[in-house]
């Protein structure tokens, strides 16, 4: 953890150095970041890395007992995901699927304790390691279980869906409006130019690694769901989805079978 | 027990937000429930509650879909509008923090700098809806300015515009200042 700190301290004083102030580092100062070996989504992917091999289950168990040191038997599987896993007989994404390996196969309670302790502190850093174990390799999300295409149809739907106290949808920002500015920020398109390639992400303006589940929770805060007969900011605006909700795995494989095809590269460094 | 409540729940919201009309008994009853639903649960529940004309938005091309009436669309969105006593166009300067405030690098309830330019000292402006510099000067009817505020639907449907007023994001009584400073000669949107 100390290490972690420095890390990030001595990779801002670098970001300075090579001249990047608030804003999205230049290709190549993030390549001379990589190069200097400072790059702070390294550190959260190594402290996966260290769980992975090191952290033992209830029952002595590591992830790495069942899927090779190195991870060697996940080589490939972040491409493929999310998709449906017949042991715990659903449609899973990747915080879902490791969050399932713990409890199942490595004796992690199954309450709300032992939940919140995952969400917080070994969801990122291990789904940021497990996706890098893909990279180089090609999206192929295919929709072969009945599950796994009634879930992207429910993506699909999600996607175009107008609702909230904004009225928005999330092709509204990122379809119609893809390429345009919401204030300075610039709308990115996830489907049309497959930018699921890159996540997991690294927000430098958050020091933040995000999975999708992240990014999709954010993205409906900006909806303004409200229960009530009127959006309401103090009273009862429904901010974001929960993790592991199913919404979530459904926006998921919507995005990711649209980005299929394009070469994991995680994770992927913005703004 | 708990799904029948929760139905209920769903379908009295459905029904307020179809008429927009002022909370029933039965309707305040209904709303009780939200406090013991779960997260999931209330995050469900708000996206059910999809009204019917952001239903018809819902489709790939992000508008009306073929088979039903423009006109009407835009008849029935007029119908959501109420009017401030004090008239459509208020005092500018309460509209300037609204819209964005200066003092807070544009940023205020309307939130309209995401999507607009407006004050050309705001510098941090989207562009998703026109720039709105000089707008006072188009000649624009101030009721109408007032209305596509309150409901933009109701001039352009499935706009990526939000229905500020029929949500209640922000009150007749803002709306109208937002107005006053979209055409006051003095605000710096006209100067
Ligand atoms: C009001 C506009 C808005 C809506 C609606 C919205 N988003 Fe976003 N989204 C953004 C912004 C702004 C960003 C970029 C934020 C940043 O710069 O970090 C973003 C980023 C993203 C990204 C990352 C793009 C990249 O560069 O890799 C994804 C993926 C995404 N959104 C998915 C969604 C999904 C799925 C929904 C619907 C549930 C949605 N968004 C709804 C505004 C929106
Ligand atoms: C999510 C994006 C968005 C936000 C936020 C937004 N607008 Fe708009 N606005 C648009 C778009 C798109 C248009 C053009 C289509 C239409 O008229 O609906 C528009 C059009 C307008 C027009 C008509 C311009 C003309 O040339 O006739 C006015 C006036 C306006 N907006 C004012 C506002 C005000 C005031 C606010 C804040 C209270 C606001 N807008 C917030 C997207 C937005």
């Amino acid at each position: 953890m100390k290490s972690k700190k420095f890390l990030i301290g001595l990779a801002l004083v670098g970001g300075v150095a090579v001249g990047f102030s608030a804003d999205v580092p230049t290709p190549d100062q993030v390549k001379q970041l990589k190069e200097m070996g400072i790059l702070p989504s390294d550190v959260i992917v190594d402290e996966g890395n260290d769980y992975f091999h090191n952290l033992k289950g209830p029952n002595g168990k590591t992830c790495a007992s069942c899927h090779g040191q190195d991870g060697a038997k996940l080589v490939g599987a972040y491409a493929k995901m999310p998709r449906y896993y017949k042991d715990i007989d659903k449609v899973a994404d990747i915080d879902i699927r490791i969050k399932a390996c713990m409890t199942k196969y490595m004796g992690f309670p199954k309450d709300k304790k032992f939940k919140k302790k995952f969400t917080k502190k070994y969801r990122v850093p291990l789904a940021g390691y497990v996706a890098t174990l893909s990279n180089g390799m090609k999206i192929n999300v295919t929709l072969d279980d009945p599950q796994e295409k009634e879930m992207y149809e429910f993506g699909k739907k999600l996607w175009y869906q107008r609702v909230g106290g904004r009225d928005l949808s999330c092709a509204i920002c990122h379809e119609v409006y893809a390429g345009y500015r919401i204030r300075l920020q610039k709308l990115g398109a996830p489907v049309r130019d497959k930018l699921y390639a890159h996540w997991p992400a690294y927000r430098f303006s958050k020091d933040k690694l995000w999975t999708m589940e992240d990014r999709i929770r954010g993205c409906y805060k900006s909806y303004f769901l409200y229960l009530g007969k009127k959006w309401d900011k103090k009273k009862d605006w429904v901010k974001k989805p929960p993790y592991y909700m199913k919404e979530l795995v459904a926006l998921e494989l919507f995005m990711k079978k649209a980005a299929n095809g394009a070469t994991v590269e995680v994770p992927g460094l913005l703004r | 027990m708990k799904k029948v409540l929760f139905t209920g729940l769903v379908v009295g919201l459905g029904a307020i937000v179809a008429c927009q009309a002022p909370a029933s008994k039965a309707e305040q009853k209904a709303e009780k429930p939200a406090k013991k639903m779960s997260k999931e649960e209330k995050f469900r529940a708000a996206l059910a509650k999809q009204d019917k004309y952001q239903k018809a938005c819902s489709n790939e091309k992000q508008l009306i879909p073929e088979g039903i009436s423009i006109e009407q669309f835009k008849k029935d969105m007029l119908a959501t509008i109420k009017y401030p006593e004090g008239g459509v166009v208020g005092d500018w300067k309460k509209g300037e923090k609204l819209f964005g405030d200066p003092k807070k690098g544009g940023k205020g309830l309307g939130n309209c700098y995401a999507c607009h330019c407006g004050d050309p000292s705001i510098i941090a402006c989207g562009n998703i809806g026109p720039s709105l510099t000089g707008y006072g000067k188009s000649g624009a009817d101030p009721k109408v300015t007032y209305q596509r505020i309150y409901n933009p639907w109701s001039v352009n449907p499935c706009s990526a515009m939000f229905r500020f007023g029929v949500h209640g994001i922000l009150s007749p009584e803002q709306i109208a200042h937002i107005t006053a400073f979209l055409h006051d000669p003095n605000s710096p949107i006209n100067k």
